[in-house]
């Protein structure tokens, strides 16, 4: 039988990495990734789930982690923006973003780029209405989105 | 953004749910969370405990019966009612989830949980009334089932009581349906909704013109017959800061006549 | 001895001629798409508190008691701070305004009365974010509800609550500004056109990281360090040093990246302020984080401004001579950069426009509202919304085209530079030919044909143009014509630049860059410069006020960075270009610096390249083997340069002068259908055309174009700070306050052209803010698509699917009123 507690010893592999941490049941995922892993590249930029900045994918589906308890990650694997580069050198869409200017103050990026390798992986060759639709949960407040499509249609090719 | 200290537990059966949450009045199911936790980020509720069901085989998985009954686990995502070919025997189903938020919202999010939510301005409780689901309800004293057009109560309220779990919503066999909406940008917040079924009858809900869904049968498929009924129906839909009144009741009328019509092609 | 430093990879192949004018990849880039880059929530410190504001659930009320000692009991809590202690331990905020604006105490937190809904009452700080949020709970506060105003138009009625007694009233600001002759313009007028009330709403920017801050407190030296991403340092530490009662040198900033600004991360000086208090009062590191709730409730709300009594005089072929207007604005409840707003539109009086008689009545009144504070296109957006509102309402009264209109009445290429009848210079640009290139953009020759195919798929087609100025570098002297009393004028920028001992060019800004990549473009001018490669070029990431590289007006706002920025770079590298030829001819026993030249990364005597003295030596011998040079060398290779924008101060009387160095310009063109069923409408199709004069990187000024375009469709279409009756924000949230998803992002088209500023020394011209074009276009699209389906008149600048839908059933009252007389 499973009890109810305030807090809890969790596992969780983070890029590779595995995390056992006391956390309580309150604390959510993108807190404890930020403030207690000081994995900062994933960034907060609402409260109610609304602007994807916070994406990560937990056991390979993207999902928002202001909107997950870091108890609920028990146990799972965690990718965010700092394990897609290989050492030093960008990869494929990282490098996309940077030769198609589809960032501007970057704030947003770490949460498109996440989505944007959920949308690759599942549809390697998205349409333009594909990857909006890929980005849809991911706000932007600099750029318009439109050299972020670019980005994307040029990783896929 | 920071929640008010909460209990947590992670139940292996429904069982075990239900003891969990029969034991205390303040907890509370966490489904997909993407509600619940936004509600307890604005500290506008704070339960005693949460309840998780991600780890209850029972209320997973989507099944088509023989006679096209589909059997939806209530903790069934948007993600695979999209991507589940037995859902497809329903194709509206499939497609009023792709619509809904993002991908990482429907990658989280469960019939169950939007069920339950009641929230006027989510799709599926129009679409559940309109294809006339039925909600299997367990609790500590057994099993019942209750009817979409009953299941809701009011905005934040439906059917499932203290210490009850939603586990499963059945719908029928049928393909005719519709659905239509005008939302807070593309595929955003539901200003308006309608869904329409006309497998036999004539079945439409409509949605954000009341605190539960406005289920109504025309007596045709007839655009004037459609317009007649939502006019008869004397709609006093809620102002908000994204409609007035008067604009929800006209849209209910448009919208009804939409759903109809992509139900009956 | 050895060096683990990896050698900086070259990215980027040099250009056969200028680095300036070559989309440069940016250099923020790698780290930001790492992950790497340090906004200010990612800065911790050993043993931080966490700071939670208690904020006001009323709209108005009078604080009766606070009563923290609840909070303060619970374990992990460290402290509190009220207003009591602020009014005792700071002065309120210096107050930009005259009277009665003048008048008012501002305070870091409420001091006995709260003013709008999301008002920080108390600070609660404790060891963990959440423990914070919890001791919150228990700061008891009574307060005694008064009756809200919400309605800047009825502000100064009779009987309203007063919402500061120190101003008798809530009229903040009022001037009057008359150029021309108006009896003589609406004497020789054919036609005089009404307009009963044009209304433009409230918005911002909303950038996706909301503010916040890190400060310490150094006992020993009394100085704080602030690391925040207050876009204007500036700004804030004349705010905040009177008011701590403190020397600006104690008031350290430090920055480094910053997830968007666009005006709204301007006015945070007073939760800094509460932030440096605590700081000093718990013996600790404090740390705030604005969440987005906090933001929308409390944070830099776009002026919302309403013209009344519009009058329009025009000759019946469509030439406008004049008009008048009664601009009210709403400051929200405090002025915290205003009343600015009502002076800074000035820069733009007639828009693009030929009128030369111009009269406008300007109210500014505070109401029980979130602050107004700059936002994107900062006050010159409302004004040149109005100003095309204008023109796209005469012309349908007069039955021209929208085009002709504009042709007919635009200030023309040849007239450049023009001075408007207050003043100021428009420097260059070609409006014509713009908009030539937007409407062929979106194919106008064939929009007959398009609009009849769109009926019969039951759509009413709509195009509408948005033709605005950007106009940058301000001269702060026009803020005398709010208060004469102020001592400010011009404007200034610096940056130093640097030979390092092993030969690093190191190059420090004294902007607050938030996106619009100044550690590429900076790069790019010296790279010109001293012929080096951009990836030999080092521009420190972020900004630190003790970097000395610092003047009053710096900070990264207004559009000013491609003029006073890069121009501060210019001059700097400059310098150091000259001193490096200086020592060369030194070094190499006395050549004049005519016969050097600078190549391959080093100076070289032009006639004997085997004579060359590598950066890396330069910097070697000034730095570390100097011995034996020239006494009177007077070479450093550190050289910092002000930048200082050639401005006169304005004529205060005749509120008259120079208000803005430069004026890019943007003319955008929106195709629309309308579902007439619903209301509901798509952007079909869409051109941005830009001119911004020289280009130093293309790529970049595309995104900005593009992002301005995007903050506009969301304004345009749905974004509003909307309240009730009571003042409570009904859009507090991404939830309700809906901005542009990528879904929502219609096909985009954009061109430029190049205008050269004659004023600058790159032929730069700030740009960026874009002016709101988009507002514009969609206003006047939706006003061309409504032609001939009840003929209404857009009188807001939000027009959301129910408006519209509003329109079409009763264009006389959703849309605006307008008569035309014969004169
Ligand atoms: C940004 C954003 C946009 C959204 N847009 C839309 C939209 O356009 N349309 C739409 O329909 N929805 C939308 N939603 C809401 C989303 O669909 C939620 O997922 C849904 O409302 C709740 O489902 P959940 O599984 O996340 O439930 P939870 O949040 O976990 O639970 C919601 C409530 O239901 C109860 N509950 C859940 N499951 C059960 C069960 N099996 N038995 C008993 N009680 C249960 C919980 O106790 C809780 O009270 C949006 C959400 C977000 C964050
Ligand atoms: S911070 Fe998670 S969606 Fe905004
Ligand atoms: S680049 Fe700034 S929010 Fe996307």
């Amino acid at each position: 039988m499973s009890t109810v507690t305030t807090s809890r010893s969790i596992k969780v592999t983070i890029n590779g990495t595995t995390y056992e941490r006391e956390v309580e049941a309150r604390k959510l995922l993108i807190h404890f990734i930020r403030d207690d892993l000081d994995l900062t590249g994933s960034h907060i930029g609402c409260d109610t789930g609304n602007c994807g900045a916070c994406s990560v994918i937990v056991d390979g589906s993207l999902v928002k982690s202001c909107m997950l308890l870091a108890v609920q990650a028990d146990g799972a694997t965690v990718e965010t923006v700092e394990g897609l580069a290989h050492g030093d050198e960008l990869n494929k869409l990282q490098q996309a973003f940077k030769d198609h200017h589809a960032l501007q103050c970057g704030y947003c990026t770490p949460g498109m780029l996440m989505s944007a390798t959920a949308l690759l992986r599942a549809n390697p060759h998205p349409s333009e209405d594909e990857i909006k639709k890929g980005l849809q949960g991911n706000i932007c407040r600099c750029t318009g989105y439109w050299n972020i499509f670019e980005a994307v249609k040029a990783a896929s090719e | 953004m920071l929640l008010r200290e909460v209990g947590y537990a992670r139940p292996g059966s429904l069982g075990e749910a239900i003891e969990l949450l029969a034991a205390d009045d303040g907890a509370r199911a966490l489904a997909g969370g993407q509600t619940l936790i936004n509600v307890m980020k604005a500290r506008a509720g704070s339960p005693d405990a949460l309840i998780d069901l991600a780890g209850i085989e029972e209320l997973k998985g989507i099944e088509l019966r023989a006679d096209g009954t589909l059997e939806i686990g209530a903790m069934a995502t948007y993600t695979e009612l999209v991507e589940s070919s037995e859902a497809r025997a329903r194709p509206i189903i499939g497609e009023v989830c792709a619509q809904i938020a993002d991908v990482q919202v429907r990658n989280r999010g469960t019939i169950g949980g939007n069920l339950c939510t009641s929230d006027p301005t989510n799709h599926l409780p129009p679409l559940m009334a309109a294809l006339g689901a039925q909600m299997t309800i367990a609790g500590a004293g057994g099993e019942r089932t209750v009817p979409a057009s009953e299941f809701f109560l009011g905005v934040y309220m439906t059917a499932v009581g203290v210490g009850e779990v939603l586990t499963k919503i059945t719908v029928p066999a049928g393909r005719s349906d519709g659905f239509a909406a005008v939302t807070l940008g593309v595929e955003g917040t539901c200003i308006a909704s309608a869904a329409a079924s006309v497998n036999g009858g004539v079945t439409i809900a409509l949605g954000c013109v009341d605190a539960v869904p406005v289920v109504l049968h025309p007596g045709s498929v007839d655009e004037d017959a459609v317009r007649e009924a939502v006019r008869d129906a004397n709609l006093d839909p809620p102002s908000d800061v994204h409609a007035p009144s008067s604009y929800r009741k006209h849209l209910a009328e448009v919208l009804a006549v939409r759903a109809v019509n992509q139900a009956r092609s | 001895m050895s060096t683990t430093t990896a050698p900086e990879t070259t990215e980027v192949e040099a250009p056969a001629q200028d680095w300036k004018g070559q989309s440069v990849p940016r250099k923020e880039d790698r780290r930001l798409v790492q992950g790497q880059g340090v906004f200010v929530d990612d800065v911790k410190r050993h043993g931080m508190g966490y700071i939670h504001f208690v904020r006001s659930p009323y709209a108005h009320a009078h604080i009766t008691s606070i009563d923290v000692s609840q909070a303060e009991e619970m374990p992990g809590v460290y402290g509190t701070l009220t207003g009591e202690e602020v009014a005792a331990l700071t002065d309120p905020f210096f107050q930009i305004s005259s009277v009665p604006g003048a008048n008012l105490k501002d305070y870091a937190l409420a001091v006995g009365k709260v003013r709008y809904v999301g008002e920080a009452v108390v600070a609660v700080v404790a060891e963990t974010r959440e423990r914070a949020r919890d001791a919150s709970e228990l700061v008891e506060i009574e307060y005694e509800p008064l009756a809200a105003i919400t309605d800047a138009r009825h502000a100064q009625d009779d009987g309203v609550p007063t919402i500061h007694d120190d101003a008798g009233g809530n009229l903040m600001w009022h001037g009057t500004y008359e150029w021309g002759d108006l009896d003589a313009a609406f004497a020789e007028a054919d036609k005089i056109v009404t307009i009963d009330e044009l209304h433009f709403h409230r918005f911002n920017s909303t950038p996706l990281e909301c503010d916040g801050a890190l400060v310490e407190y150094n006992r020993g030296v009394g100085q704080w360090t602030i690391h925040t991403n207050n876009q204007f340092p500036g700004f804030a530490a004349i705010m905040m040093g009177p008011a701590m009662r403190t020397g600006l040198d104690k008031l350290r900033f430090v920055t480094q990246d910053i997830g968007g600004g666009f005006g709204n991360k301007i006015t945070s000086h007073p939760q800094l302020v509460a932030c440096c208090l605590l700081a000093r009062k718990l013996g600790r590191a404090v740390q705030w984080t604005e969440w987005r709730t906090d933001f929308h409730m409390s944070m830099s709300h776009g002026n919302e401004r309403w013209f009344h009594e519009t009058e329009v005089a025009v000759k019946s072929d469509g030439t406008l001579l004049g008009f008048r207007t009664k601009a009210l604005d709403d400051a929200g409840a405090w002025l915290r950069y205003e009343p600015l707003g009502g002076v800074i539109w000035a820069q733009v009086t007639p828009g693009m426009y030929k009128w030369r008689n111009i009269r406008v009545d300007f109210t500014q009144v505070a109401t029980n509202k979130a602050p107004v504070s700059p936002n994107r296109g900062y006050s010159r957006m409302q004004h040149l919304w109005f100003t095309e509102r204008v023109i796209d309402i005469v012309a349908k009264e007069l039955d021209i085209d929208p085009v002709e209109m504009r042709k007919r009445n635009y200030i023309k290429t040849e007239d450049m530079p023009y001075e408007t009848p207050n003043g100021c210079v428009y420097d260059s640009g070609d409006y014509a030919r713009m908009l030539d290139i937007g409407l062929e953009l979106i194919d106008y020759a064939n929009i007959d044909q398009r609009r009849l195919e769109a009926t019969a798929r039951g759509k009413l087609l709509g195009v509408g143009i948005g033709s605005t100025l950007d106009s940058g570098t301000n001269n702060f002297g026009q803020s005398r014509m709010i208060n004469s009393e102020l001592q400010f004028s011009g404007n200034n920028e610096v940056a130093t630049v640097k030979l390092d001992i092993f030969g690093e060019i190191v190059v420090t800004l004294g902007t607050t860059p938030q996106g619009q990549g100044h550690e590429t473009t900076a790069a790019q001018v010296v790279a010109d410069i001293l012929k080096c490669s951009v990836d030999d070029v080092h521009v420190r990431a972020g900004h630190d006020s003790y970097w000395n590289s610092h003047a009053g007006f710096s900070g990264t706002y207004a559009s000013q960075f491609a003029v006073t920025g890069l121009s501060a770079v210019k001059g700097a590298t400059d310098l150091l270009a000259a001193e490096i030829k200086k020592l060369a001819g030194a070094v190499f026993g006395g050549v004049p610096e005519e016969a050097l030249e600078l190549a391959d990364g080093g100076v070289r005597i032009k006639d004997n390249p085997d004579a060359f003295l590598p950066f890396m030596a330069c910097g070697a011998i000034i730095n570390a083997n100097n011995a034996g040079l020239p006494e009177d060398l007077g070479v450093t290779l550190n050289c910092r340069y002000v930048y200082r924008p050639p401005f006169e101060v304005p004529d205060i009387e005749r509120k008259f002068g120079n208000l803005t160095l430069t004026y890019a310009t943007q003319i955008h063109v929106a195709v629309i259908e309308i579902d007439p069923e619903t209301g509901a409408y798509d952007i079909v199709d869409y051109a941005a055309v830009d001119d911004c004069g020289k280009r130093i990187n293309p790529q970049i000024v595309e995104g900005q174009v593009m992002g301005a375009t995007a903050h506009a469709l969301g304004a345009a279409t749905h974004e509003h700070y909307a309240y009730d009756e009571d003042g409570n924000l009904l859009t507090p949230n991404f939830y309700d306050y809906h901005v542009p998803h990528a879904l929502d992002m219609p096909p985009l088209k954009t061109a430029a052209t190049e205008s050269p500023s004659p004023f600058t020394p790159l032929g730069t011209k700030g740009m960026g803010e874009g002016g709101g074009a988009g507002i514009h276009a969609i206003c006047a699209a939706v006003q061309d698509a409504l032609r001939g389906h009840g003929d209404a008149i857009v009188s807001d600048s939000c027009n959301p699917y129910h408006r519209v839908w509003e329109m079409l059933q009763a264009p006389a009252e959703a849309g605006g009123r307008v008569s035309v007389v014969d004169a």
